[in-house]
């Protein structure tokens, strides 16, 4: 099939070279081409999955823990699975919520910082992502992370209740605000603005409490 | 704002700033390097680099690009250098990385074998563009190709992908 001067195999070159950025006449052909339109639809999902594969959990890259260690880590989320089982089955959860988790089941070490981070630094890395964010409680883990294809500020703020994973995500959309559990990891998907705000606790911390008053401290640029 | 000064110790900002893009250097470096041990060499010379050239990083927006863009560099130098060995070599060894490894989704780790044995001329634009997020014109200017040649390799990777992932590769590109 051809249009607009363009002909399917042509426009399925421009797709699988970049998915993100058609240009127009490639645009005008899956108007009138349902096979491209799902090339499309199928490299775009593709897109997903490749993004994860290379987003390699630099926990498990710097070094593997001792064998001993492996076994209690799994010996630990399997409890936390049978204890949160029923939660698990009893709340639907969102695609988002189990990205979030399993991103910050990658940075283990991030629930362990105690030290303060300048806010001036804080403020400039935020910056850097295009978001300002205000907080009562002091941030001890600030990284820049990729995640759905962005990157993305991923703190740690030390609470009364312990330490809270935040996580802003200017780019994700929420209709409304959810509440989630996955394994050790309760977390809560908040709208803020244009984007979305996630707020995780673990082992039996509840991140409820605060998660409201934390999404009302973003603000995108 | 000045990365490389402010603070109570000059240079803080920037170190701090280094710290937290780290792992997506490390990354970006393992993809080209394809071992973990070249990928901690060649991000350890991009940050002693970009700590010399911190004065050139005018604006902390630019602050990832601008290292990954070292990365790169700095990981062809190390190939001209030590003469790293042959892509097969690699290959056996890397394959079994566990870095690899995504607990509980084989299919994960399948992808990631896929995109290790990628030609370098594939895997290199592919990983710049999805993990870099480099726009194809800049991904053509770092490789000195041109921008159709660009979109003809990133097509053959995710063609090459596609059968990894269970769907049917397009017709090849002329």
């Amino acid at each position: 099939m051809s249009s607009q001067g363009l002909d399917c195999r042509h426009v399925r070159v421009q797709i699988g070279g970049d998915p993100h950025a058609l240009a127009p006449e490639v645009s005008a052909h899956l108007v009138t081409c349902a096979e491209c339109r799902r090339f499309l639809e199928e490299t775009l999902a593709m897109d997903g999955r490749l993004r994860a594969a290379l987003e390699l959990p630099i926990a498990q890259f710097r070094r593997r823990a001792p064998p001993a260690r492996r076994f209690a880590l799994a010996a630990s989320v399997m409890f936390a699975l049978i204890i949160g089982g029923g939660f698990w089955l009893l709340r639907p959860q969102a695609a988002l919520a189990g990205a979030v988790a399993e991103h910050v089941r990658h940075e283990p070490g991030s629930w362990e910082q105690n030290t303060r981070l300048p806010p001036a630094e804080v403020a400039a890395m935020l910056a850097a992502s295009g978001v300002r964010f205000d907080t009562r409680y002091p941030v001890v883990y600030a990284m820049t992370c990729p995640f759905n294809g962005r990157h993305v500020p991923h703190l740690v703020l030390q609470t009364d209740t312990g330490p809270l994973t935040v996580m802003l995500l200017a780019n994700e959309r929420i209709s409304r605000r959810r509440e989630f559990a996955d394994g050790d990891l309760r977390g809560v998907l908040l709208p803020a603005g244009s984007g979305a705000v996630a707020v995780l606790a673990r082992s039996g911390a509840k991140p409820e409490g605060s998660a409201d008053e934390i999404a009302r401290g973003v603000s995108w640029r | 704002m000045n990365l490389s000064r402010g603070g109570n110790t000059p240079g803080a900002p920037f170190s701090r700033l280094l710290e937290m893009l780290r792992p997506d250097l490390l990354r970006f470096a393992f993809w080209l390097a394809r071992d973990r041990a070249v990928a901690e060499d060649v991000v350890q010379e991009t940050l002693i680099r970009a700590w010399k050239s911190r004065e050139e990083l005018k604006d902390p927006a630019a602050a990832r690009p601008w290292l990954l863009t070292i990365v790169r560099r700095e990981y062809a130098r190390l190939f001209e250098r030590k003469r790293l060995p042959t892509v097969d070599v690699d290959e056996v060894e890397a394959l079994g990385d566990p870095a690899l490894a995504s607990d509980g989704d084989a299919g994960l780790t399948d992808l990631r074998r896929a995109i290790m044995q990628l030609p370098g001329e594939y895997r290199e634009p592919l990983v710049l563009q999805v993990l870099g997020g480099f726009t194809t014109a800049e991904i053509a200017q770092q490789l000195g190709l041109t921008q159709p040649a660009v979109l003809t390799r990133l097509f053959r990777a995710r063609n090459r992908l596609r059968t990894i992932y269970g769907l049917e590769p397009a017709e090849d590109a002329e």
